[in-house]
């Protein structure tokens, strides 16, 4: 009796939010912009593979859900600059979180260039502290990264984070930070990058260099390389 | 005109095709399959094999085109990746041609082949690519002069976890019966089992978990078109979620499904669901060319040789672990080189 009531109002719920504006429509989830117990927040609804039979869909659905819940939850245990988490239902796939308002990182090398690599440099650290936690992003883009009202840099997207100690993994990071710079700020992606470094090394010290090794051998492999203009050679 | 014969021995199949760069294009296409009686594909059983139905293949490939050696432009052979001992066979036969009636030689990479074929036959000049076999789950799709690898399988490729399975429960071998896997023909009317682990880890997918936990339901009991069902659904839902991450990761807007598991009716199904989902353009390859063949090898010999790629007979040595990102294929945009 009481999961039937609990899936009314989760219907309910799902009927009032799907009202909201609509931010962003990925692969993996839909992004809506509202208010939850009177907080500008989030509502991130992963989205559901059609092409998979449906058990196997809402599975991941649930599964995933409650892994980015974990993750920031961690990550802000942690204490990593990260959205508060405000409510999780993993059955019908919704995290509702703290909407930080701000400047992407991406936008921000627009508007000043030299707070930006100094914000580079705080994005390294964030994301060495993230690997020190034992916990991967999976797509630390400059656009995840949001210079927030109160000018702190908080990182956002959890959703292909994983708790991991794999070299692999976290290497994966760096590399995905650094053509996300080389890619879309040329002009200054090498000060960029150096700043990252600089920063992921104050956390991780003697442990960042093998990460680091491993993210140049991924490049070198020609994996995740984009058909995009690229500055490899002004990096290397 | 440009007449190749290529030769492919890298697995069970030993074929040997001779393509030509005016229509039909596909001048003859021979092969022969070796079939265990039980258990997988052993190179110590299939190399003899290859050796003894070799010198037939290359005489009904010609007798069939209506042409003779003289006739051929060059040899075009499958140097890797592979089992050693069949390619070895297709190695000393392709050299032994080569030098005897001096042919020029073009070494193929077996995994571009499969794409290059599937290119030739979609006209999709700018995929992003499954590339699903017995021995390679890949997601490739062309930057800079190569062949990039976006995602792969992390341990076993899927068509090897499709034959293991089916070979360990004992409704395989044949594997393939009436052009179906047997895990398909036993997966009918099968109904989903929750809890089997589903992993794909950023790019990549991995199968090994999937194989022990499927053996396991089966020696607890569980119905085997249940568990046949369940594991092809995962197995097939990963590597589409791989290939739907590659597309929006490359932005291409073609997909193609190449290998021996493109056969499955299943998996172009879920691959055409996720293409509409994101406005992408796919066409399935016939049936007929997804497995190996000689005719990829002689299609993709064909290009490389008008780029000038040969080799001498005496530095051809097979390549076993020959990654696809390791070649260059310049005549990428300049596809297919055909006469009009």
């Amino acid at each position: 009796m009481s999961s039937i009531i609990a899936e009314d109002w989760l219907r309910i719920f799902s009927e009032w939010t799907s009202k909201l504006a609509l931010v962003k429509r990925g692969a993996e989830s839909e992004i809506r912009l509202g208010y939850f117990m009177g907080i500008p927040a989030i509502f991130k609804y992963r989205v559901r593979k059609p092409y998979m039979h449906p058990k196997l869909a809402q599975a991941l659905v649930y599964m995933r859900t409650r892994r980015e819940a974990k993750v920031i939850a961690y990550a802000l245990s942690r204490g990593i600059q990260a959205p508060r988490l405000l409510a999780v239902f993993p059955s019908i796939g919704l995290i509702v979180m703290e909407y930080i308002e701000g400047v992407t990182l991406k936008d921000y090398t627009n508007i000043d260039q030299v707070k930006a690599v100094e914000y580079s440099r705080v994005a390294g650290r964030i994301i060495g502290m993230l690997h020190k936690a034992g916990v991967s992003h999976g797509d630390p883009t400059t656009s995840n990264f949001i210079v927030s009202k109160s000018g702190e840099l908080k990182l956002i997207d959890y959703g292909l984070a994983d708790f991991t100690e794999d070299v692999e993994d976290l290497a994966v990071d760096i590399h995905l930070y650094r053509r996300a710079v080389e890619s879309t700020h040329a002009g200054i992606a090498y000060n960029m990058y150096e700043a990252f470094i600089g920063g992921y090394k104050s956390i991780l010290g003697e442990r960042a260099e093998k990460i680091i090794e491993r993210a140049k051998e991924i490049r070198l492999r020609g994996r995740y390389v984009e058909e995009r203009r690229t500055v490899w050679g002004a990096l290397r | 005109m440009t007449i190749i014969l290529g030769i492919e021995s890298t697995a069970h199949t030993f074929g040997v095709a001779i393509v030509g760069d005016y229509k039909p294009y596909i001048l003859s296409d021979v092969r022969r399959v070796y079939t265990p009686r039980e258990g997988g594909i052993l190179p110590r059983e299939v190399a003899p094999f290859f050796s003894k139905v070799a010198s037939e293949c290359i005489r009904e490939a010609l007798a069939k085109a209506g042409l003779t050696v003289r006739d051929i432009d060059a040899i075009a052979i499958a140097l890797g990746p592979g089992m050693g001992p069949q390619l070895r066979v297709g190695a000393s036969v392709a050299r032994a041609l080569s030098s005897y009636y001096s042919k020029p030689l073009v070494p193929v990479n077996h995994a571009v082949a499969h794409i290059e074929i599937a290119r030739f036959l979609t006209s999709l000049k700018d995929p992003i690519v499954l590339y699903v076999a017995g021995g390679n789950t890949t997601v490739v799709s062309y930057s800079e002069g190569k062949y990039r690898v976006f995602g792969e399988t992390l341990d076993m490729p899927l068509g090897n976890l499709l034959d293991t399975f089916a070979r360990e429960v004992k409704i395989a071998p044949p594997y393939i019966v009436g052009g179906r896997h047997a895990i398909d023909n036993c997966a009918e009317g099968g109904d989903f089992i929750e809890g089997l682990p589903y992993i794909v880890k950023g790019q990549d997918s991995s199968f090994s978990g999937l194989l022990t936990a499927a053996l396991r339901l089966y020696k607890s009991g569980y119905k085997l078109k249940d568990i046949c069902f369940t594991l092809r659904e995962i197995a097939y839902s990963s590597v589409v979620e791989v290939l739907e991450r590659g597309l929006a990761h490359t932005g291409k807007k073609q997909i193609l499904l190449t290998g021996g598991v493109a056969a499955s009716d299943l998996l172009n199904e879920k691959i055409a669901v996720m293409a509409s989902l994101h406005g992408a353009e796919f066409k399935p390859i016939p049936k007929a060319y997804t497995g190996d063949n000689g005719v990829m090898i002689a299609l993709t010999g064909l290009v490389a040789y008008k780029w000038g790629i040969t080799i001498e007979p005496s530095k051809a040595f097979i390549r076993q672990r020959w990654r696809i990102d390791q070649v260059d294929i310049p005549w990428y945009y300049d596809f297919p080189p055909v006469e009009v």
